[in-house]
C-alpha cells in the first residue's frame, strides 16, 4: 500500500515498540506483567492456548536445522497497533478504532457484541475472547488493577500498550504544565517493557527523534510480522539472525515453518 | 389469512408439534450456551468461526429461491411459475430468518445486538449485511402476503407492490454479494481472499436455493395435493443446472490459481482439504463426499433425458444439496482459518451443543416455512388454483 493511501497516518505521535529478539531470553516477565498490570483473570484452562486470554504472547521460534547449527529464538507478540487496522474497519459497533492521538487501537468491552469479526480480521490473533467468565481465587481480587476495566464472558479484548499509563502520563505532564503531547522518553510505558529484565523491549514515540524506537525501528536488522499484508504495523522487531527476521514474514516463504 | 394455518390434518399437527419440539430441546442447550458462553462450541483462538457461521452463509444462499422464480416471472413474463413464486417468497423468508438466528447464537453477547442499529458502521461489511437481510426478509414478506392477500380476495395483484417486486430482485443480488464482501475482504485469510468470492456465492445461491424449493415444493405437492406446475419445475430444474455448472466452474478456476501459481497460502488450505496437510485430516472425507457429489449431480442433471424424469431429478437435486452444502456449510468458513495466518493448523469439529443449537434454528425456520406455504397452499387452493 502507497503511503498516500494510509489512513491513520496523520498522528503526531505513533506509539511503537522495538522488541530485540536477540536480547529476549523468553523467561515470560513481560507476559506476566501483562496479565498482572491488564486484569486478565487466571486462566481456566491454562494448558489450553486456544482458549485462555493473553494479550502478549511469547512465542517459540526455531529455525527447524539439525545439531549443532540449530537455534530458537523467543518473539513477544503484544497487539500490533497496526497502521492499517484490519480489525478497526470490520468491527459492526464502533467498539474498535484507531482514532486517538498516539495511534493505539481501541477496544470499548461494554460495547463489544462479542462476534468475533476482528478476530478473524486480524492476522496476528493479538485479538483474544473471553471463553469464559473472568474469576480471581478469593484474595485475588485485591491485585487488580484499578485503572483498568475488567471484561466479561463474551467479548474480545486486547492489548492496549497500558493505555491507562498514557492517560496518566499526560495527567502528570498537564499537571507539571508541560504539553501531554511531548512527553519524554520512558515517560509512559507500558508494563511488559518495564517489566524486562534484559531490556527487550523498547517503548516510545517512532514519530519523536528524541526516542530511541525512532532510531531502533530504522535499524537494518529491524522487521515487522507480516509486512507484505501492508498492515503497517507499530511493533517492530530486531535480530542480528537472518532466519529469524525471514520467519517474520512467512507469507510469501514456503509457509513450511509453524509460527508457534 | 393466517387462520389457515389453524386448521390441518393430524399430518400437520404432528409435524408442527415435532419441529416446536426440536426447537424446545435445542433451546435448552442454547440456555446453557447462554450461561456458560461460547466455550460449549468447538470455537478458539484460531478457528473463531465455526459451525453457526457456516450454516449462515448457506443459508443465505438459500433464500436465493424466491429472485430465481420472481426474475424470470417479472421481467420476462414467464407465467408457468406463477403459482410457485409465492412458495419461493415464503422459502426465502424462511431462509433469512435462519440466517439472523445463526448470526444470533454466534454472538458473545447477544443481549447486545441492538448495538448494530445504535451504533451504525458504514465500514463493516456486517453492518451492510444486517441492512440486506432485514431488507430482503421484509421486501418478501411485504411483496408475497400482500400478492397472497390480493389473491385471496380475487382482486388483481396490487400495482404498488410492482417497484417493491423489481426492487427484490436487485436487492437479492445484494445478500449473497455483501456475505461473501464479510469475508473476501480480509488479509490472510486466503481461502476468502479471492475476487471471485461473490460470483460463487451467487452461483452456488442460484442452484442451491431452488434447489431446496424444488424439493420442498414436491413435498408439499405430496401432501397437499397442490401442484406448483410441472413446466414451473422443469424450467427451474433448468436453472438450477446452469447454476450449478457455473458453480462448479468458478471452485475450479480457484483449484487451477491455487495450484498453477503454486502460491503457498492459496494452495495449502486446498491440500488440506482434499489430502490434509502435515497429518491434518479432518476435512478430506467430506472435501471428497462433495467432489463426488457435485460431479455425480452434474452428470444427472445435464442431460436432459434424466434431468427431465422426476425420480432421477430428485436424486440429482439431493446430490447438488449435498454438494454445495459441504462447500459452503462446512469447509469455506472453517476453512479461511486453516492454517492460521502463522503457519499453524488447528482443526476444528462442532460440539454436540453447535449441533443441537443449529437444530433448533433449522427448526425455527421449517416452523415458519411450514406456517407460511401452509397459509398461500390453503389460500391457492381456496381460489381454485390447484
Amino acid at each position: 500500500m502507497s503511503e498516500s493511501m494510509q489512513i491513520h497516518e496523520h498522528f503526531q505521535i505513533k506509539w511503537g515498540m522495538v522488541i530485540d529478539v536477540d536480547k529476549c531470553t523468553g523467561c515470560g516477565a513481560c507476559q506476566v506483567a501483562c496479565q498482572a498490570e491488564n486484569n486478565i483473570p487466571p486462566s481456566q484452562q491454562s494448558f489450553d492456548r486456544l482458549r485462555s486470554v493473553h494479550w502478549l504472547y511469547v512465542y517459540k521460534l526455531e529455525n527447524g536445522r539439525p545439531y549443532p547449527e540449530s537455534d530458537i529464538a523467543y518473539l513477544p507478540r503484544p497487539c500490533m497497533q497496526c497502521g492499517n487496522p484490519s480489525c478497526a474497519s470490520v468491527c459492526p459497533v464502533i467498539a474498535t478504532t484507531k482514532d486517538e492521538e498516539g495511534g493505539i487501537v481501541s477496544q470499548i468491552y461494554p460495547r463489544c457484541i462479542g462476534c468475533r469479526y476482528c478476530m478473524a480480521a486480524c492476522p496476528y490473533h493479538s485479538r483474544v475472547f473471553n471463553w469464559f467468565d473472568p474469576v480471581w481465587p478469593k484474595g485475588m481480587e485485591k491485585t487488580l488493577t484499578p485503572y483498568v476495566s475488567v471484561r466479561p464472558r463474551g467479548v474480545v479484548e486486547k492489548c492496549t500498550f497500558c493505555h491507562h499509563r498514557f492517560q496518566l502520563a499526560k495527567r502528570r505532564a498537564r499537571a507539571e504544565g508541560r504539553d501531554p503531547h511531548h512527553l519524554k522518553e520512558d515517560e509512559y510505558i507500558p508494563a511488559c517493557a518495564e517489566a524486562c529484565p534484559t531490556g527487550a523491549i523498547a517503548f516510545g514515540d517512532l514519530h519523536n527523534p528524541e526516542h530511541k524506537v525512532h532510531q531502533l525501528s530504522r535499524s537494518e536488522h529491524a522487521f515487522r510480522i507480516l509486512e507484505r499484508l501492508g498492515t503497517e504495523p507499530q511493533v517492530y522487531y530486531l535480530s542480528r539472525r537472518p532466519w529469524v527476521r525471514r520467519q517474520g514474514d512467512n507469507y510469501v516463504q514456503k509457509d513450511q515453518q509453524r509460527g508457534e | 389469512m393466517l387462520e389457515k394455518a389453524l386448521k390441518g390434518s393430524k399430518t400437520y399437527w404432528v409435524w408442527i408439534i415435532f419441529l416446536l419440539a426440536v426447537m424446545g430441546a435445542g433451546s435448552i442447550f442454547y440456555i446453557i450456551q447462554l450461561q456458560k458462553g461460547l466455550t460449549v462450541t468447538g470455537m478458539g483462538r484460531d478457528v473463531s468461526w465455526g459451525f453457526y457461521i457456516a450454516q449462515f452463509t448457506y443459508f443465505v444462499g438459500v433464500a436465493a429461491s424466491a429472485v430465481m422464480l420472481v426474475l424470470p416471472l417479472y421481467l420476462h413474463n414467464q407465467k408457468k411459475f406463477e403459482k410457485m413464486v409465492t412458495l419461493g417468497e415464503f422459502m426465502a423468508v424462511a431462509a433469512v430468518v435462519i440466517c439472523m438466528g445463526f448470526v444470533v447464537v454466534d454472538l458473545g453477547q447477544p443481549q447486545r445486538m441492538l448495538n448494530m442499529i445504535f451504533h451504525p458502521t458504514l465500514n463493516s461489511m456486517l453492518f451492510y449485511d444486517m441492512i440486506v437481510l432485514s431488507g430482503y426478509l421484509l421486501l418478501n414478506i411485504i411483496i408475497a402476503w400482500n400478492n397472497l392477500h390480493a389473491e385471496y380476495q380475487r382482486r388483481p395483484h396490487p400495482h404498488w407492490l410492482k417497484p417493491l417486486i423489481y426492487l427484490s430482485i436487485v436487492w437479492a443480488v445484494s445478500i449473497h454479494t455483501v456475505t461473501a464482501y464479510l469475508i473476501q475482504g480480509l488479509p490472510a485469510r486466503h481461502l476468502w481472499l479471492t475476487a471471485i468470492m461473490a460470483p460463487r456465492f451467487l452461483a452456488s445461491a442460484f442452484c442451491s436455493g431452488p434447489a431446496i424449493l424444488i424439493i420442498l415444493a414436491l413435498i408439499a405437492k405430496k401432501f397437499t395435493r397442490y401442484d406448483p406446475g410441472k413446466e414451473a419445475i422443469r424450467i427451474l430444474a433448468q436453472i438450477v443446472t446452469y447454476a450449478m455448472v457455473t458453480n462448479v466452474f468458478l471452485f475450479l478456476c480457484e483449484l487451477f490459481t491455487a495450484y498453477y501459481s503454486n502460491i503457498p497460502g492459496h494452495e495449502h488450505i486446498l491440500t488440506y482439504f482434499f489430502t490434509g496437510l502435515h497429518g491434518a485430516n479432518a476435512l478430506v472425507g467430506w472435501a471428497w463426499v462433495m467432489a463426488a457429489a457435485a460431479i455425480l449431480s452434474l452428470v444427472i442433471l445435464v442431460p436432459s433425458r434424466f434431468r427431465n424424469h422426476p425420480d432421477m431429478l430428485l436424486v440429482g437435486l439431493v446430490l447438488l444439496i449435498l454438494a454445495t452444502w459441504i462447500d459452503k456449510g462446512l469447509l469455506l468458513i472453517v476453512g479461511g482459518f486453516i492454517p492460521n495466518p502463522m503457519g499453524t493448523i488447528t482443526e476444528y469439529a462442532p460440539t454436540g451443543y453447535e449441533l443441537m443449537i443449529s437444530a433448533m434454528v433449522y427448526a425455527t425456520g421449517l416452523l415458519i416455512l411450514t406456517i407460511l406455504w401452509k397459509v398461500a397452499i390453503g389460500v391457492k387452493k381456496e381460489i381454485g388454483e390447484a
